[in-house]
C-alpha cells in the first residue's frame, strides 16, 4: 500500500525581483499513519515553505514548484484539480499554525469557526456543526464548552486559543494533522499542556502529525522521525533517537553542541556554530553548510551532497557522512568537552 | 562581598484606563507587587518566568525607564528612586540596558557607527574622533567586521544586529547590565554565539548581569543565582544549582518538568508534572498564595488564605510556599523529577 504522504524531491522557489529564492530545494520524506515526523531548522530553512506546499497554501506566482511530487494516499496533489484539492484541506490534511492571535478570525465566534470545515466539507446543518463544534472544544479541554463557543478569539487565552485551533484542524477527523510551530508562542506550562493534549489526540484517532518546530526539547518529546533542514534542503532524516544519539551531519552536531540544557548536572561552555546562515538568493556553491562547518573540507565547495541512505533509514546530505574517521573528529571533540567538565 | 544592587519589596501597580467604570473603580494591574532580591558585584542574577509574571517591569523599574509605585531600590548604597536629573544620568551610565527585539530597538535611520557613539556623546565622551575609533574597537570586540560602522541595521541579521546592542550596552563601561530577553528573538546557534559574547565580556569588562528571560536552560547556563518570578513575586530563590537540582516550589518544580528536554530517551523516563489552567490575571490576583488555583499540592482554606512568606530552605535559598522543606543536606537530583511533599513544613 502507498504510504499515507509522500514527498518526493521537492523543489519550491519563489521567483522575486532580487532574484530565485530557494525556500524548498530538494526535500523528501514519507509519513505513515499515526506516526509524527519533526521537522527542525532555523528560520529560514524552509520548513514551513515545505508545510505550506504540501498544504497548497502559497500563491503561485511567486511561488512555483519547479519539480517534484507530493502525493497522498498514492496520489498526486500537485496534479489535482483545485476542486479536489480544496476536498482534501483542511478534511485530508489539516494545519495548526504558529500564532492563535493572528489565525482566528477576529469576527466570528470560535464555534462559528469550528464549524466551518464540517459545514463545508461534512454538509453538516448550521445546528448540527454547532453541536458538533461544541463537543469539539470540550474534547480539547475548553471548560464549559458551550458557552465558551459563543466568545470570540479576544475572549480566549494564547493557550485556548491554540486549542481552538486544534479543535478546529481535528473537525473533520483528518488523517495528516501539519502543526507548524504549534507552541512557539506559548508559555512553557501551556506548552506542556498543548503537546499533552496532541500526544492524546494522536493515540485516539491515528492520525500523523507533521511537527514543525525549532525547538530541539519538542522534536524530543513528540517524534518518531526528525528530518533536520538547513539553508530549503534536508540535511537529516531518521529515527529520533538515531537523531540524537548518532547524529550524521556536522549541522546537527552543531545544533545539539549549542543548545543550553537545563537537565545535566554541569554546565559546560556552548559551541556555537559559527557565521550567519546563508542568503537563499545566493547560496555558497556546494554543500550549503559548508561556509559555518568545523569540519569542512576542499571538496566541500565543490559539489552539492545528495541525501543519501548511510544506516538503515538514517539518511545525511553530507558528502563525509558515514565516513569513520569523519565521526571520530566530532566524537573526540565531544569528549574533550566531557573531560573538560562539559555537557554533551 | 558587598551587594552591588539592592531591591527592596519593590512595587508597580500600572491603573487600568481602559473603560470609565474600572478607572473608577481604582483598579490596577500589580504587574511587580513586592520583590526583593540583590545582586552583587561580578554576578549574573537570572529573572524567570512565563508572559506577565512582572520580570520586564521589574528590569524596567530598577533602571527607572519606568517609575515604581513602591518599594526600595539602591545601587552601590545611593537611592535610585529618589536621583534627579543629573544623578540618574550618571547612574543610567552604569546601569545600561540590553533590549529583547535586535529589530525594534536600533533605529533604522542611524549608522553602526552613530547608534553606539550615541551614548559617548551624550555624557561627553571623547572627541570626535576618539569617539570613532571607540566605536571600531567596540565592534570587533563584539565580533563584528570594524569596516562595518558606516552601516545600516536593515543591512544585518538579527544576531549582527544584537551584538551591535550590546556594544552599545558597554560603550560606557558600565558596572551593570540588565539584559531583557537577549537572546529569545534569535536562533539557536546565533543565540549561542550571543551567550558566549555576553560571558566573554562579562570576564573582561568585569560586569554585573541582571538577565531576564523565559528560557530556563538559557538561565541556568549563564546565571549564578536565580529568581523564579510568578504573578509579580519571587516564588524561589536560589544559587542555580540548587533552584535546578532540588527545586522547592512547586511552580518551579513543575516549570522545570514542563520543558522538554532534547533527549528522546530521557524525555519518555520523565515524570511532567502539567499545570492546569493559564495564569491568572493580575489585575486580581488570587488571594493568599498566587500560585494556589494551579498548585497540585495546594490545601485549603490554608493556601487560599494566607500568603506564604519567602522563607529560607538552605543557605541563600528560599521559597515561598508553605509546604516547601528545608533541606538538610543538598541532594543532587534532575531537574523536575523531585517528588512533591505534601507534608506541612
Amino acid at each position: 500500500m502507498a504510504p499515507l504522504l509522500e514527498v518526493d524531491d521537492l523543489h519550491m522557489h519563489f521567483f522575486t525581483r532580487d532574484g530565485v529564492v530557494k525556500a524548498c530545494d530538494g526535500v523528501s520524506f514519507t509519513l505513515e499513519a499515526g506516526r509524527t515526523l519533526g521537522v527542525v531548522g532555523e528560520s529560514g530553512s524552509g520548513k514551513s515553505v515545505t508545510a505550506m506546499t504540501v498544504m497548497r497554501l502559497i500563491p503561485e506566482p511567486p511561488g512555483k514548484v519547479v519539480s517534484g511530487d507530493i502525493r497522498f494516499k498514492g496520489e498526486s496533489i500537485l496534479s489535482m484539480s483545485e476542486k479536489d484539492q480544496r476536498k482534501l484541506r483542511g478534511n485530508r490534511i489539516a494545519m495548526i499554525f504558529q500564532d492563535p492571535m493572528t489565525s482566528l478570525n477576529p469576527v466570528f465566534r470560535i464555534g462559528q469557526q469550528i464549524a466551518e470545515p464540517l459545514r463545508l466539507h461534512k454538509d453538516m446543518s448550521r445546528t448540527e456543526a454547532w453541536a458538533a463544534a461544541v463537543e469539539l472544544l470540550d474534547r480539547v479541554g475548553i471548560p464549559q464548552a458551550e458557552e465558551r463557543a459563543r466568545n470570540y478569539p479576544h475572549e480566549f487565552s494564547g493557550g485556548m486559543r491554540q486549542r481552538a485551533m486544534i479543535a478546529m484542524a481535528l473537525a473533520c477527523g483528518p488523517d495528516i494533522l501539519i502543526a507548524d510551530e504549534p507552541t512557539t508562542a506559548l508559555d512553557v506550562t501551556i506548552q506542556a499542556q498543548i503537546l499533552e493534549l496532541m500526544q492524546e489526540i494522536q493515540q485516539r484517532t491515528e492520525s500523523a502529525i507533521i511537527m514543525i518546530t525549532h525547538d530541539l526539547g519538542v522534536v524530543a518529546d513528540m517524534a518518531d522521525h526528525i528530518m533536520v533542514m538547513y539553508a530549503g534542503k534536508a540535511v537529516e532524516y531518521g529515527p529520533a533517537d538515531e537523531v540524537f544519539y548518532n547524529p550524521l551531519h556536522p549541522y546537527t552536531w552543531g545544533l545539539l553542541e549549542s543548545l543550553p540544557r537545563h537537565d545535566v548536572d554541569d554546565k559546560g561552555a556552548l559551541c556555537p556554530i559559527k557565521g550567519q546562515p546563508p542568503s537563499l538568493i545566493n547560496l555558497p556553491p556546494g554543500c550549503a553548510f559548508s561556509p559555518r562547518c568545523a569540519y569542512a573540507k576542499p571538496e566541500c565547495d565543490k559539489k552539492v551532497p545528495p541525501l543519501v541512505e548511510i544506516d538503515n533509514g538514517h539518511l545525511s546530505a553530507c558528502l563525509f557522512a558515514g565516513d569513520i574517521d569523519f565521526i571520530c573528529q566530532y566524537e573526540n571533540r565531544v569528549k574533550r568537552g566531557e573531560d573538560s567538565g562539559g555537557d554533551v | 562581598m558587598a551587594a552591588l544592587l539592592e531591591v527592596e519589596d519593590l512595587k508597580k501597580h500600572f491603573p487600568v484606563n481602559q473603560g470609565v467604570l474600572l478607572s473608577r473603580l481604582g483598579k490596577t494591574v500589580k504587574a511587580v507587587d513586592g520583590v526583593t532580591f540583590s545582586v552583587d558585584e561580578g554576578e549574573t542574577l537570572g529573572l524567570v518566568g512565563e508572559s506577565g509574571c512582572g520580570k520586564s517591569t521589574t528590569g524596567r523599574c530598577i533602571n527607572r525607564l519606568l517609575e515604581a509605585t513602591e518599594g526600595k531600590v539602591h545601587f552601590e548604597g545611593q537611592d535610585v528612586r529618589k536621583l534627579h536629573r543629573k544623578e540618574l544620568k550618571a547612574y543610567r551610565r552604569d546601569v545600561q540596558f540590553i533590549f529583547q527585539d535586535p529589530y525594534a530597538s536600533l533605529n533604522p535611520r542611524m549608522t553602526f557607527g552613530e547608534i553606539m557613539s550615541e551614548p559617548l556623546v551624550i555624557h561627553g565622551v571623547g572627541t570626535r574622533r576618539e569617539r570613532q575609533d571607540r566605536c571600531k574597537e567596540m565592534l570587533e570586540i563584539v565580533g563584528l567586521n570594524p569596516e562595518h560602522i558606516n552601516r545600516y541595521p536593515h543591512e544585518f541579521s538579527g544576531g549582527q544586529r544584537q551584538r551591535v546592542g550590546i556594544a552599545r550596552a558597554i560603550m560606557l563601561r558600565p558596572k551593570m547590565i540588565i539584559c531583557d530577553e537577549p537572546v529569545s528573538a534569535l536562533d539557536v546557534s546565533i543565540q549561542a554565539q550571543i551567550i558566549n559574547l555576553l560571558e566573554e565580556l562579562q570576564e573582561e569588562f568585569g560586569l554585573t548581569y541582571l538577565f531576564i528571560a523565559h528560557d530556563l536552560a538559557v538561565i541556568r547556563h549563564i546565571c549564578d543565582r536565580v529568581a523564579v518570578m510568578y504573578l509579580g513575586k519571587i516564588v524561589e530563590l536560589g544559587g542555580w544549582k540548587e533552584v535546578y537540582n532540588s527545586p522547592s516550589h512547586p511552580y518551579t518544580q513543575s516549570l522545570l518538568s514542563a520543558v522538554p528536554v532534547p533527549d528522546p530517551e530521557k524525555q519518555r523516563r520523565r515524570a511532567r508534572i502539567i499545570l492546569k489552567g493559564d495564569v491568572p490575571n493580575p489585575v486580581d490576583p488570587p488571594t493568599g498564595c498566587r500560585f494556589h488555583t494551579r498548585c497540585p499540592i495546594a490545601q485549603f482554606p490554608l493556601c487560599a488564605e494566607e500568603e506564604p512568606p519567602l522563607r529560607e530552605m538552605a543557605i541563600g535559598h528560599q521559597a515561598a510556599c508553605h509546604f516547601a522543606k528545608p533541606f538538610p543536606i543538598p541532594e543532587s537530583k534532575m531537574g523536575g523529577e523531585v517528588p512533591f511533599d505534601s507534608q506541612p513544613g
